[in-house]
């Protein structure tokens, strides 16, 4: 190579790193990724003990990697690359057609399946009233004919089969009402909850088991509250190139008072009023938690039918569309999210005097669940 | 501190090449002892003193083998020459190989000695094997002693080759230590070699190691044929890009240095015979267990029988070099018979058959080779084997095989067309002017995609939010 070019050479990859270093010198550090729905690593500070275990370090590098300039962008390039070099998924999500975006569903560990299941059998016999138990199938399953082709896809109704078999609780069937209507519109595309279509259908397979009888749809009028919602699976697959999904409610929000409790910075008990519908959630990335605000402890959902039962809904995020639809048949609904509440909910039914006691999971959550312990106590 | 990392890439290779470059020549190993100290220190700090005393003890043997040597008392050299050996050996013994021990005594229920638990300090098995050889060669008199511990301590310390090899003899690098030239020429060739092995480690090797970790994943009886020859196939290529271009990366940044070192890998796959597989894969360790432990013990002119037991001797020392496990002694066994068998009559009949049929035997035993290096767990290796050879609990291909296969054809092709000097060729017969086009457009490629791939890796939605 001759001087000059070999200078261009270097000049070249110099700059390059040049020019990244200094996008990222200039380029503020932000707090919060709405992409990643997580707090950003932020500088750490230097310290000598910090230095000697290498915790300096470690937390260094992640706040490099995670205020890198223009990360998102760099994500979306590399699930472009991998289509384009013949993928048909990334970051452990399935291309499907019809701008459909599926999480990959592999073989649950047999072994926390059934302690899991264990717990709700535990649980079925300290509460002192009925104990119902549902799994809801994901995406994966109800809608497996959109996968690849050969796609390797593990069958969520085994578990939900497996938990039939051997629950103490009264199981929900929630499998065959979602299977009867797959080809409607009962997953988001780019989501991994269930539409409030899907949450209907949900809701009729609740209702058939609780033996309440189901509002029929045509009662309610569809709205449709947006039209750019994206969701977590277009935020982890790095796909850019589908398009957004809308959300519809279809229960009216009328008299129907939401109050979450929680702690307040001094550890004191506060309440907090929240709604059944918070529109303010639809200007931000994470449009689902319009249901009920989002992630709460303990909620509790009165609906002035005070003639109506009480339910105890022990859930994951999927109950979030679903209690719209309850609220006919219950006077209060109190939801409780074991990843927050510790406390014994055998207890929290005889205190409140609750009528019904609901486990509530979808399969992926189920499975992967490690809080279901604390319904043994 | 891996290269492949978007930390490495845009945090400290910059800082280094500024302050290396800044620097008058003079002082210039004086920073780099001091990068390659952080560099070795960033992962895990505390051993760094390990680093220390391994440098102090090198350093010093170095210079009694010298001074024992030019007053003709050899047989006190030889003496410091086994001193740092054994140290050596030692430290590498303590630090690989105790746990090993231990768990297999433990296993035949003999529990004197206990498990420890620690950590090992990274490149030990390089560094290790780079000091020994230092006092080895000042004895021999290929080397004159190092004097200047700053000096010696860059020499055992160089973070291009510290983690990953190659591994480098002192006498090969000990001059351009004390003196190197830097040119814009040497810096720019080292820019493509660097970029072509950032390229072949993030983008052939861990996408293909996506694959290889399905189907070692794989419970046994859904194995299949078809699926676990695609997962060798995917392993051996994802091995080979992983270290050949972590060598070239490390050939890339000392060339930025000013340093040359030797070539690590030379298109091993394309081997007719498992003794050219050797001399063409991992160049540099082949060499040093050539130069200081197969000469040593006799070599190519011993009788028969001391060529076969000095072979065993050498591979496996070689397989467990690898890696304190029982499959890889097992693998390092698997090739001295085979190299045992090509030298006493297996490589003549070999020669007299046509050259595909030296490719096919060659590339077949290379890849059952990778299937036991890469299966640590027998309980594993037996069912994957026996997969191999038509006994799969899942039959011979299912539709699992066909999706990851036409998934990763197009990775596969460009993998397997990469791993021949094919690419090599093109560029050669490109005319000047053409390649001066091309080269800038593929370096600008490399990096940006490479980019996009190390930032993904850390890509990490908040699971929670799943829920």
């Amino acid at each position: 190579m001759l001087k000059n070019y070999s200078k261009f050479v270097t000049t070249l990859f110099c700059g390059f790193l040049g020019v990244v270093v200094a996008a990222n010198a200039l380029t503020p550090d932000k707090s919060f990724s709405e992409m990643e729905n997580r707090n950003l690593a932020q500088k750490p500070v230097v310290s000598l003990n910090g230095l000697l275990t290498g915790k300096f370090m470690s937390e260094y590098e992640s706040y490099v990697t995670d205020q890198f300039a223009g990360r998102d962008g760099w994500t979306a390039a590399k699930a472009a690359i991998e289509l384009a070099s013949g993928k048909q998924e990334n970051n452990g999500v399935y291309f499907c057609g019809g701008s459909t975006l599926i999480t990959r569903f592999d073989a649950p560990d047999a072994e926390k399946v059934e302690k899991n299941l264990t717990y709700i059998n535990k649980f079925a016999g300290l509460s002192s009233v009925p104990v119902y138990f549902g799994l809801i199938p994901g995406a994966a399953t109800v809608w497996a004919d959109r996968l690849p082709e050969g796609a390797p896809n593990y069958d969520q109704k085994l578990v939900i089969d497996r938990a039939a078999q051997s629950t103490a609780a009264q199981f929900i069937d929630l499998y065959t009402p979602l299977m009867e209507h797959k080809g409607e519109e009962i997953f988001y595309r780019t989501d991994h909850h269930w539409t409030s279509l899907g949450a209907y259908y949900g809701y009729t397979g609740v209702a058939g088991a609780l033996g309440l009888t189901p509002v029929p749809l045509t009662d309610y009028v569809k709205t449709t509250v947006s039209t750019d919602f994206y969701g977590t699976v277009f935020s982890s697959s790095g796909v850019r190139w589908v398009r957004p999904d809308s959300m519809d409610t279809y229960v009216p929000e009328d008299g129907v008072t939401v109050t979450s409790y929680t702690y307040d910075a001094q550890g004191n008990p506060v309440e907090v009023a929240r709604q059944l519908y918070d529109e303010s959630f639809l200007a931000k990335k994470d449009k689902y938690a319009m249901f009920l605000g989002g992630q709460q402890a303990l909620g509790v959902v009165r609906t002035g039918h005070t003639d109506k039962p009480k339910l105890l809904l022990i859930r994951d995020s999927y109950s979030d569309s679903l209690v719209p639809f309850l609220t006919p048949h219950f006077s209060e609904i109190h939801l409780i999210d074991l990843r927050y509440y510790k406390q014994s909910a055998a207890q929290y039914i005889q205190d409140n005097g609750i009528d019904t006691a609901l486990v509530l999971y979808s399969v992926p959550n189920f499975v992967s669940d490690t809080n279901l312990v604390w319904l043994g106590r | 501190m891996v290269f492949s990392s978007v930390f490495f890439l845009f945090t400290y290779l910059p800082i280094v090449l500024l302050l290396y470059y800044i620097t008058p020549l003079k002082l210039r190993n004086l920073v780099l002892l001091a990068v390659n100290l952080v560099f070795y220190a960033w992962g895990e700090p505390v051993y760094i003193l390990i680093m220390f005393l391994s440098i102090a003890i090198d350093y010093t043997h170095g210079l009694l083998v010298e001074k024992f040597k030019g007053r003709g008392e050899d047989r006190k050299a030889r003496w410091v020459v086994a001193s740092s050996v054994f140290f050596n050996l030692a430290l590498l013994f303590f630090f690989k190989y105790w746990d090993f021990i231990a768990g297999s005594l433990a296993g035949m229920g003999l529990t004197f000695m206990p498990r420890l638990g620690l950590s090992l300090p990274i490149g030990i098995s390089f560094y290790t094997f780079q000091t020994m050889s230092y006092t080895i060669d000042v004895y021999r008199g290929d080397a004159r002693a190092q004097r200047s511990i700053v000096n010696f301590g860059t020499f055992v310390t160089l973070f291009p080759q510290l983690i990953a090899g190659p591994i480098i003899k002192y006498k090969d690098l000990g001059d351009q230590i004390d003196r190197r030239t830097h040119t814009a020429e040497r810096f720019a060739s080292g820019v493509q070699v660097f970029v072509v092995g950032l390229a072949k480690k993030v983008l052939l090797a861990n996408n293909l190691g996506m694959l290889w970790d399905t189907y070692k994943a794989l419970p046994a009886g859904s194995l299949t044929t078809a699926g676990a020859w695609l997962g060798v196939v995917a392993f051996s290529l994802q091995l080979y890009f992983d270290f050949s271009g972590y060598s070239d990366m490390a050939v890339g940044l000392g060339r930025m240095l000013g340093f040359e070192f030797g070539p690590n890998f030379n298109y091993p796959y394309i081997s007719r015979s498992l003794t050219e597989f050797w001399r063409r894969w991992h160049i540099s360790l082949g060499s040093w267990f050539r130069e200081y432990l197969y000469i040593p013990l006799g070599g190519n002119r011993v009788g028969r029988g001391r060529l076969f037991l000095n072979l065993m001797v050498v591979w496996a020392a070689t397989g467990i070099w690898h890696g304190a496990s029982w499959n890889f002694l097992l693998w390092g066994l698997y090739y001295g018979l085979l190299l045992a068998a090509e030298k006493f009559f297996l490589g003549r009949w070999l020669e007299r058959r046509p050259v595909w049929f030296q490719h096919v035997y060659a590339l077949f035993f290379i890849l059952l080779g990778w299937a036991i290096f890469a299966l640590e767990d027998f309980a594993q290796m037996g069912p994957y084997l026996a997969a191999l050879f038509g006994f799969a609990g899942g039959g011979l291909w299912d539709s699992g095989f066909l999706y990851y296969f036409r998934a990763y054809l197009p990775m596969l092709l460009v993998a397997v067309l990469a791993s021949t000097p094919a690419g090599k060729g093109v560029w050669t017969r490109l005319e000047e002017t053409s390649k001066k086009l091309v080269l800038p457009v593929l370096l600008l490629l490399g990096l940006l995609i490479s980019t996009c791939y190390l930032v993904d890796a850390t890509y990490n939605p908040f699971l929670y939010f799943r829920f």
